[in-house]
C-alpha cells in the first residue's frame, strides 16, 4: 500500500428533518489495498460513500480524493462504483450495461467495447453478455455490476455491500475478484456489515457507528492488543509452578493458560517448565481477536456505539494451532 | 459529447423496448396509410385506393382546392387529433415512468456518480424522452409527404414542421410530469399531474377560442345567434364587437397567458405550411372568385381568428412556462440527495 488516496475530515451530513447521518467523520484510506468500512445498518456507511461519489451533498466536508476536492466531478472518471441494490436497465444486455456506463464515464467507444469483452470474461459472464439483464439471477447482476464499476479502469473502486444477496459460491468468486483488483494495483473500498468476509480480504478497516469512525487501522494493528497464546494441559501442576506462572502474568483458568503476547518466544520457557514437571501439552494455539469481536467491542458499551453488551451474540475467536 | 450521445442512445433503446412505442407507431402508420389512400380524380375524390368515390365539381384532380383539402385533412384533423391528442396521451403514458424509474435508488446512483454534470444528465434525459414523439411524428410526416407528392403533386417539405411543433407541444406537457416525478418519484402522480395540467390548459384555450369567436368573429361576419331558440341570422353589414364578450375574452386571455398554448402551438402548423406560396391561414387568398360578400366576410373573419395570436406570443409564453417548470425540476434534481 502506498499514499493516502482518500483523506477526509470533519465530514457531516444532516438530512432534512434533523437526522444526522454523519457526525464529523475523518478517514484516511491508503492506496493499493482493500479497505473495509464496517458498521451496523444505519451507521452512515452508505451516506459516506455517496458523499464521496457526489450522490449526496455533504453538510460539511473537508478533504480530497485522489488529490482533488470531494465533489470534483472529473475525478469521478478515475473512480468506479457499485451501489447497494444496484439496478440496471432490464432492457439492456449485460455487455450493453457495461458499455452504457463506459459512455457515461467518458470512455471512448472502441475502448469500451474492448473493456466490456475483457470484463465479461473476468467476471465469468462471457457467455451471458448478450442476454438481457431481466434474465439474470441476483448473482449475475452483481457480477455485471462489478464489471461496470471497472469499465473506466478506475484507481479506486467503491463497492457498497457487494455480496448482499449473493450465494456462498458467488461470494467466494467475488472475494477472488476483489483480490484480483488489488493485485492490479487498484484501491478497493468495500462497505459491508459481513465482517467474516471482510476479515478474509481487507488490508485495513474502519469501524463506523452512529455517524462516526470509532476505530481505524490495519486488522493486525487493531487486533494486536488482544493477541495471545493459549495452552491446554493435562496432568497436575505443582503449586510452586502455578504461583510462578501467575506471577509472570500467565492467566490460568482450569486446564487452560493464556499468555498475552504477540511473540511466541516467551512461551518456550513455560513449555519447558511444564514438560519438566511431566505435564502433557494437549494444545498450543495462537489466538487473535476476530474482526467480529473487535467490531462488537467497538460498538458496544459506553462508547460511541451503545449496543448493549448482553445483546452480543456468541462468537468463536479465530484460532490458529501451532 | 460522448456522455450526451450515450444518454440519448440509451433513451432510444428504452423507448424501443416499450411495447406502447411500437403500438403507437403501428397505429400512426395505419392512419397515415389511410390518408395516403385518399386521391383525386377528374370527377372528385377517391377513398381507400379507389374503393369508394365521392363526386365533386370543385375538388377535383390538379385543383388548388384538392390540394388545400388534402393538406387541411393533415393540419386540421390528423395533426391536432391523432398526433396532437391521442398519440400524445399514449406517448405520455409510455414515457411517464422514465424519470421515476431513473430516480430509483440503485439506478440513479450509477448515473450521478459519473463525471457528467447533473444539469446535463437531467436535460439530456428529458430530451431523450421527447424522442418518443419526435420519431413517431417524423415517420408519420414521411408517409404524409410522399402521399401529398404522389396524390396532389405537392412535394411540400413544410409538413415536417409538424415534427418540432408536436415535439414542443409534448415537451410542454411532459415537463409537468418530470417536475412531479422529481418531486415525488411517483409515476402515477406525475401522469395525473401532467394530464391535469393539460386539461386545464385545453379548457382555458377552448374558452378563449369560444370567447374570441363570440366577441369578434361572429360580429365581423354579421352573424347573430339567438341562444334561446338557436336561430342564426345574418345582417347585411359587420357588427361591432360585443362589449361583454370582449371583456370576458380579455379575462380568459389574461388567465391563459402564463399557461402553455398546446392547442394553438399545434395549429401553428397551418401558418408554417403554404399551398402554392400561400399561407394556409390566409383564407381570403383561397376563396373562390365567385364567392359572395358573406363568404368573403366570413373568410376575412376566419383569417383574423386564425391569426389572432402571434407566433411569438404562442411560442414565447409556452417557452416561458416550460422554462419555469423545467428550471424548477432541474434545480430540484441538482440539489437532491439520492
Amino acid at each position: 500500500m502506498s499514499e493516502i488516496v482518500i483523506d477526509i475530515a470533519e465530514t457531516r451530513k444532516k438530512y432534512r428533518g434533523g437526522v444526522e447521518a454523519l457526525r464529523g467523520v475523518s478517514l484516511q484510506v491508503p492506496g493499493g489495498g482493500i479497505f473495509g468500512l464496517l458498521g451496523p445498518n444505519g451507521a452512515g456507511k452508505s451516506t459516506l460513500v455517496k458523499i464521496l461519489m457526489s450522490i449526496v451533498r455533504p453538510t460539511q466536508c473537508m478533504g480530497s480524493m485522489l488529490g482533488l476536492a470531494i465533489g470534483h466531478k472529473p475525478t469521478l472518471a478515475r473512480v468506479g462504483y457499485l451501489p447497494e441494490h444496484a439496478r440496471f436497465p432490464e432492457y439492456l444486455k449485460g455487455g450493453e450495461v457495461i458499455r452504457y456506463v463506459a459512455g457515461l464515464a467518458g470512455v471512448s467507444r472502441s475502448t469500451a467495447k474492448q473493456r466490456s469483452t475483457e470484463l465479461l470474461e473476468m467476471v465469468g459472464m462471457k457467455d451471458w453478455g448478450n442476454h438481457k439483464m431481466g434474465t439474470y439471477s441476483k448473482g449475475m447482476k452483481q457480477r455485471i455490476g462489478l464489471a461496470q464499476a471497472l469499465v473506466n479502469d478506475p484507481e479506486i473502486v467503491f463497492l457498497d455491500e457487494p455480496t448482499d444477496g449473493v450465494d456462498p459460491q458467488g461470494r467466494l468468486e467475488m472475494r477472488n475478484l476483489l483480490q484480483t483488483m488489488r493485485d492490479q494495483g487498484r484501491t478497493v473500498f468495500i462497505n459491508s456489515h459481513l465482517l467474516g468476509e471482510l476479515e478474509m480480504i481487507c488490508d485495513s478497516v474502519a469501524i463506523m457507528d452512529k455517524g462516526q469512525i470509532i476505530r481505524q487501522g490495519t486488522i493486525g494493528e487493531l487486533t494486536e492488543k488482544s493477541q495471545r497464546y493459549e495452552l491446554r494441559t493435562q496432568g497436575d501442576i505443582s503449586s510452586d509452578l502455578l504461583n510462578k506462572l501467575t506471577s509472570d502474568g500467565v492467566e490460568i483458568e482450569g486446564d487452560t493458560m493464556s499468555v498475552y503476547q504477540a511473540d511466541p518466544t516467551p512461551m518456550q520457557p513455560i513449555l519447558d517448565a511444564l514438560r519438566s514437571e511431566g505435564v502433557t501439552i494437549v494444545e498450543l494455539r495462537e489466538v487473535r481477536q476476530s474482526l467480529e469481536e473487535l467490531f462488537m467491542e467497538s460498538v458496544s458499551g459506553d462508547g460511541v456505539g451503545g449496543i448493549q453488551k448482553n445483546s452480543t451474540p456468541p462468537q468463536l475467536p479465530r484460532k490458529e494451532t501451532v | 459529447m460522448r456522455q450526451i450521445l450515450t444518454i440519448l442512445w440509451d433513451s432510444y433503446r428504452l423507448l424501443a423496448a416499450k411495447k406502447l412505442f411500437w403500438i403507437v407507431l403501428s397505429l400512426s402508420v395505419l392512419i397515415s396509410m389511410c390518408y395516403a389512400s385518399v386521391g383525386f380524380t377528374p370527377e372528385g375524390i377517391s377513398v381507400f385506393f379507389g374503393a369508394y368515390h365521392i363526386e365533386s365539381d370543385i375538388i377535383v384532380a390538379d385543383s388548388i382546392f384538392a390540394e388545400y383539402l388534402y393538406m387541411m385533412i393533415f393540419t386540421d384533423y390528423l395533426v391536432p387529433w391523432w398526433l396532437g391528442m391521442f398519440a400524445l396521451v399514449l406517448a405520455l403514458i409510455s414515457v411517464c415512468p422514465v424519470f421515476p424509474d431513473f430516480l430509483k435508488s440503485g439506478s440513479i446512483d450509477v448515473a450521478v456518480s459519473k463525471p457528467v454534470s447533473r444539469v446535463t444528465l437531467f436535460l439530456v434525459k428529458y430530451l431523450g424522452c421527447l424522442l418518443f414523439v419526435a420519431i413517431q411524428v417524423l415517420i408519420f410526416c414521411v408517409i404524409v409527404f410522399f402521399a401529398q407528392g404522389l396524390r396532389v403533386n405537392a412535394w411540400n417539405v413544410e409538413v415536417f414542421w409538424a415534427v418540432p411543433l408536436l415535439t414542443f407541444v409534448f415537451s410542454l406537457i411532459y415537463c409537468v410530469a418530470v417536475l412531479t416525478a422529481v418531486w415525488t418519484r411517483s409515476t402515477l402522480f406525475s401522469l395525473l399531474m401532467a394530464l391535469l395540467m393539460w386539461g386545464v390548459t385545453l379548457a382555458v384555450q377552448w374558452a378563449e377560442m369560444f370567447a374570441y369567436a363570440e366577441a369578434y368573429t361572429k360580429p365581423a361576419v354579421g352573424m347573430q345567434m339567438d341562444f334561446k331558440t338557436g336561430e342564426i341570422s345574418y345582417s347585411d353589414e359587420p357588427q361591432e364587437p360585443d362589449a361583454g364578450m370582449v371583456k370576458f375574452h380579455n379575462v380568459v386571455k389574461a388567465v391563459g397567458s402564463p399557461l402553455p398554448k398546446t392547442r394553438e402551438a399545434t395549429y401553428l402548423l397551418k401558418k408554417k405550411i403554404s399551398i402554392q406560396g400561400k399561407n394556409m391561414t390566409r383564407m381570403t387568398e383561397f376563396i373562390d372568385m365567385s364567392a359572395d360578400k358573406y363568404e368573403r366576410r366570413q373568410a376575412k373573419a376566419q383569417e383574423a381568428y386564425e391569426n389572432r395570436h402571434s407566433q411569438v406570443y404562442i411560442i414565447g409564453t409556452s417557452l416561458a412556462f416550460e422554462f419555469c417548470i423545467l428550471g424548477l425540476a432541474c434545480w430540484m434534481f441538482t440539489r437532491k440527495d439520492f
